[in-house]
């Protein structure tokens, strides 16, 4: 609040640099609501609006592929002793490649396209979900599959009924804490390739020199990925509350 | 009644060691156990920690393989576990994201069933054991107790013959436990289910069984075998009830001494 202050204050006198390189928000926020404000040149030109919303489709359409992609990847590994003993060194391995570095990657084989955002953040959460849907299903406690056999089940059924649930709420909440780095790969994927969403917003702003657009895109940027956050959360405390 | 009780389930020189075990053969955890549980009879297994009880209630259930000796359940033998063998161990095992009512109609769901085929014998079950008020609760909003008492109404849906109870109540405090023991003797006494439970409180064994087996330490083994069918152990204050806890209580207490005095010298097996 007071950094907004300051920032305001010394906005507020047109005759100072700063001003012309950082305006204050009262200047770039009321672009907003410019009724015919686009951003790009042409065909490529599009609303504030549909830049944020393709930026959230190309986040939550990786997510949610890596998601069930990883939930089924991992029980199928743990499925067998060896699959587990090979697999998981490799994914080891896979894990810590940073997303933002599979963005050249995805740019040669995808192109430009939706489909290279969505491989990126796939690759950023898919193995960090993937060892930790293994690690999850070794932590569930043995007598809850004891039980499940006991009572009768088949192994299908256990998996379906006992094993699955018993994961979802941990591999989730690691979702939610690596949509972070997901966002912030998309968002350099479209800075450095892809010509819409909400990082090209932001790029555009660079290109024409326009301060006004950098900071909206900016703040944009941080406004998203807190909501995005935050209906992460509430999903959790809805659909994957319980703690085995 | 049968006039000529079936036995549903009997062990016979059950041997249980575990690999890596210092010690081997006699020495193991169970040592040469001979039991029959019969139709309708409510088994309790004394005996202090570590001395193998909960292992021999595995063996019995076919969660364990024995390590020699047989365990046969209605003559057949039992090579895994069955549905008609239920198990209630000292931790609820509830699903946590199951209400009350799911977790207790499990059994049936994880088979295969329809639920409109079970759905009304888990609301009979439930109104039966008291639970009816609290069907759309969830685990983490049940007390001690009730969880256990959810997870023998899960055990008892699947109707099994023998219901198997690794020291149900010990995590519960004495006023909950006396609460639940009265609880599951109502319940065995209606159902007249075939049960085993495992205990180191001899009251608690007393008071529920009709035949109690005091499981002696290293090796575990039976040292005693008493029927206590008779109306006085069913009051904890009645002469005769008081009279066998002490009696039990220094029969545990031998045994630990026993040990104690030479640790490395083990106590020579009785032959069958």
């Amino acid at each position: 609040m007071i950094v907004i202050g300051i920032w305001e204050w010394v906005g507020s006198n047109p005759a100072n640099p700063i001003t012309q390189v950082l305006p204050p928000p009262s200047k770039f926020l009321p672009v907003l609501f410019e009724s015919d404000f686009k951003i790009g040149l042409g065909s490529q030109s599009a609303s504030i609006y549909q830049s944020v919303f393709v930026t959230l489709v190309r986040v939550f359409t990786g997510m949610a592929i890596a998601f069930i992609g990883s939930v089924l990847c991992g029980m199928l590994i743990s499925l067998s002793k060896w699959s587990e003993l090979f697999i998981l060194p490799i994914l080891g391995l896979m894990a810590p490649i940073a997303p933002i570095a599979w963005v050249p990657l995805a740019l040669v084989v995808f192109g430009i396209s939706n489909l290279t955002a969505v491989f990126i953040v796939f690759m950023g959460v898919f193995f960090t979900l993937t060892i930790a849907t293994v690690a999850e299903i070794k932590r569930i406690p043995e007598n809850l599959l004891i039980t499940a056999k006991n009572l009768g089940g088949n192994k299908f059924n256990q998996w379906r009924m006992v094993i699955l649930p018993a994961v979802l709420p941990g591999v989730f909440t690691l979702l939610r804490l690596n949509f972070i780095a997901a966002w912030m790969a998309v968002l350099a994927a479209e800075m450095t390739g892809l010509r819409d969403g909400l990082g090209a917003v932001v790029m555009t702003g660079r290109n024409l020199f326009n301060s006004n657009l950098i900071l909206l895109g900016i703040c944009i940027i941080g406004i998203t990925g807190f909501a995005v956050d935050r209906l992460l959360l509430l999903i959790q405390q809805k659909f994957f509350w319980w703690r085995v | 009644m049968h006039l000529t009780p079936e036995t549903v389930l009997s062990c016979q020189q059950l041997c249980k060691h575990f690999p890596g075990d210092r010690n081997q053969g006699e020495s193991g955890i169970l040592a040469d156990v001979n039991l029959d549980l019969v139709q309708g009879d409510f088994v309790t297994i004394l005996g202090q920690s570590g001395c193998g009880k909960s292992t021999l209630l595995k063996l019995m259930g076919g969660f364990l393989p024995p390590s020699s000796g047989h365990v046969l359940f209605h003559g057949q033998p039992l090579s895994k576990t069955t549905p008609d063998i239920g198990m209630v161990f000292q931790d609820h095992n509830l699903y946590p994201w199951m209400n009350v009512e799911q977790n207790i109609g499990f059994g049936f769901r994880v088979r295969g069933d329809q639920p409109a085929t079970y759905r009304h014998l888990v609301r009979d079950l439930m109104d039966h054991v008291g639970l009816s008020h609290a069907r759309q609760l969830y685990p983490h909003q049940l007390s001690g107790g009730m969880k256990q008492r959810v997870a023998i109404a899960r055990s008892l849906a699947v109707k099994p013959d023998v219901l198997l109870l690794d020291e149900p109540f010990s995590a519960l405090d004495v006023q909950l436990r006396r609460r639940l023991q009265d609880f599951l003797l109502a319940i065995w006494q209606e159902m007249s289910t075939t049960m085993a439970l495992v205990t180191h409180n001899v009251e608690e064994a007393i008071l529920l069984g009709q035949t109690l087996i005091v499981v002696g330490d290293r090796p575990g083994r039976i040292i005693e075998e008493i029927s206590i069918s008779a109306p006085e152990f069913r009051d904890r204050y009645h002469p005769d009830f008081l009279a066998l806890q002490r009696h039990l209580e220094s029969v545990l207490e031998r045994n630990t001494a026993a040990i104690a005095h030479d640790p490395d010298q083990e106590i020579i097996v009785p032959g069958p």
